[in-house]
């Protein structure tokens, strides 16, 4: 179902990754996932450079799941470039991360985040967590208009 | 000047009486002629010796005149040098003016010898004074700088806690329960139930993070004092707290109008715990009373929460308020012992005090103040 909304997962813990993707999995989630391990391959995706260099730039994620605590480029600074340019600053950013200290809340809200989720440790709650993400951001959000380059 | 004609007369009138000291008188009485002769030889000599005696007497005169003038002369010279003395006289007293004057410099100068030391002294105090202020500044500044470094390695080390520390226990849950899910079948119900405790056992220790990280955030979250309603936000958490526990029956008093000049954020984090408690520990009570009210203590104004649940031995009383002790099984009461530890860390912050009454079976009463100056919002309604 919806083969053509691919969900982008910015993650760099393996085991993260794999209990993300069976979530949205157990969900009924079944698009396409992109997983980016650190910053600067987030927005190599995002912006066709690097390992993406050539990248069809018209199909862009539905929604970005991004981790904070990144090897390299952190999710902030990944968030910052990503609302700072055109091709992407309407794009909608989930931050999905452990991390539940105020400033971090602050500062990703600040930034233009649409979403601050917790991952919870019960992985039953983290479930569920994916499930209304899924559903919210694949099947219930309109996305922006498409822009015309 | 002239010559006393009488004196002359009556040496020629009496010649018994003449002048004895010639030695002539013999020679009168041998011839009249010769004596006349020598009379008048006598008178002429007589008479040169008094034209000899005015020009001494004249001389004499002179002298006196010389002598005279020489008076005049001394009397002058006494006169200067009376002078001179009154001259030498007012020098002297000058000098000695001048003596005292330099007496009165050298005392003024002693003085101000004896000012300038204690100048000195002060100066030298102040400057030490300085210095041990400039040091106890410094030492200041650093244990400002170390506390401000300790913050942030406390904050690191926070986020650290709150990420690094949960990332695997999400990873032990959640292949557990992959395990359960998708390999239950090869298992039988001892494994099933390993597989379980496992992931309690990651699940209480989730519990132990978050309440830790609360535990330091109530630390380093800054204080923002305000007037709050104290009685709202105590019906609010007992309205949830009902909530999450529809079946419970419990009675909550408490009065009009509790309020404080406190951090909101801060004491309804208390106020949670506090409640919290009062509500587990009074669940195997068939009738469960909470209350929410103010006492004064020695006169202080003092807030109360007070329950007819389980209460606690009073002889442990002092563990109640550390980290991670516990006065009940936690098969009878859960929990991770960390709430009365924040509760009593948010009131000390404020400057409050925090203590609590209790017995065994009888319920228990927490007792809590914040500084009178705080309570502004009591006073200037």
């Amino acid at each position: 179902m919806m083969p053509d909304k691919i969900i982008l997962l910015v993650e760099d813990n393996a085991d993260d990754e794999k209990l993300t993707i069976r979530a949205l999995r157990k969900n009924n989630i079944a698009n396409e996932v992109v997983v980016a391990r650190n910053g600067v391959e987030a927005l190599d995706f995002l912006f066709g450079t690097g390992d993406y260099a050539g990248r069809n730039l018209s199909v862009m994620p539905q929604v970005v799941l991004l981790d904070l605590k990144l090897p390299k480029l952190d999710g902030l600074e990944v968030l910052r470039r990503v609302r700072a340019d055109d091709r992407t600053k309407l794009l909608p950013i989930v931050i999905l991360t452990s991390s539940n200290e105020e400033a971090d809340r602050i500062h990703g809200y600040g930034l233009g985040a649409n979403s601050y989720v917790r991952k919870p440790v019960d992985f039953n709650q983290f479930s569920e967590a994916a499930c209304q993400l899924g559903l919210y951001w694949l099947v219930l959000n309109e996305s922006p208009p498409a822009r015309r380059a | 000047m002239s010559i006393p004609k009488t004196a002359l007369k009556e040496s020629g009138g009496t010649p018994n009486a003449g002048p004895r000291g010639l030695g002539l008188t013999p020679e009168f009485a041998v011839d009249p002629f010769a004596a006349e002769n020598s009379q008048r030889a006598l008178l002429n000599i007589l008479e040169d010796f008094a034209a000899e005696k005015s020009g001494l007497e004249r001389g004499q005169r002179a002298v006196f005149n010389i002598l005279e003038d020489f008076d005049a002369e001394k009397a002058g010279m006494e006169g200067a040098q009376r002078a001179v003395l009154n001259i030498l006289d007012d020098f002297s007293e000058e000098k000695s003016r001048l003596e005292e004057t330099q007496r009165a410099v050298l005392n003024i100068l002693d003085d101000f010898e004896t000012g300038k030391n204690r100048v000195e002294q002060a100066n030298q105090q102040l400057k030490s004074e300085v210095e041990e202020r400039k040091r106890a500044e410094e030492r200041t500044l650093r244990v400002n700088r170390e506390v401000v470094a300790a913050n942030k390695e406390l904050e690191a080390f926070s986020y650290s806690v709150s990420h690094d520390l949960r990332s695997p226990l999400r990873g032990i849950d959640g292949f557990s329960l992959a395990l359960l899910e998708e390999y239950g079948d090869k298992l039988d119900e001892e494994g099933k139930d390993y597989l379980r405790r496992v992931r309690a056992g990651t699940q209480r220790m989730g519990i132990l993070i978050d309440d830790l990280l609360s535990l330091s955030r109530v630390t380093r979250l800054e204080i923002r004092l305000g007037r709050t309603n104290l009685g709202i936000i105590a019906r609010n958490i007992l309205a949830e707290l009902q909530k999450l526990d529809p079946e419970r029956r419990v009675e909550f008093r408490t009065e009009e109008g509790i309020e404080a000049f406190t951090d909101s954020h801060l004491i309804t984090i208390a106020l949670e715990n506090l409640l919290g408690n009062a509500w587990k520990f009074t669940s195997k009570q068939e009738s469960a009373l909470i209350e929410f009210g103010t006492t004064r203590c020695d006169g202080e104004l003092t807030f109360y929460v007070r329950d007819n649940g389980a209460g606690f031995d009073p002889a442990y009383a002092h563990q109640l308020f550390g980290a991670f002790q516990r006065l009940h099984d936690k098969d009878d009461f859960p929990g991770t012992g960390v709430g009365l530890a924040t509760v009593q860390r948010i009131i000390h912050r404020q400057g409050g005090r925090i203590w609590a009454e209790s017995a065994v079976d009888q319920g228990a009463t927490f007792y809590f103040t914040l500084p009178e100056t705080t309570h502004g919002g009591l006073n200037d309604a």
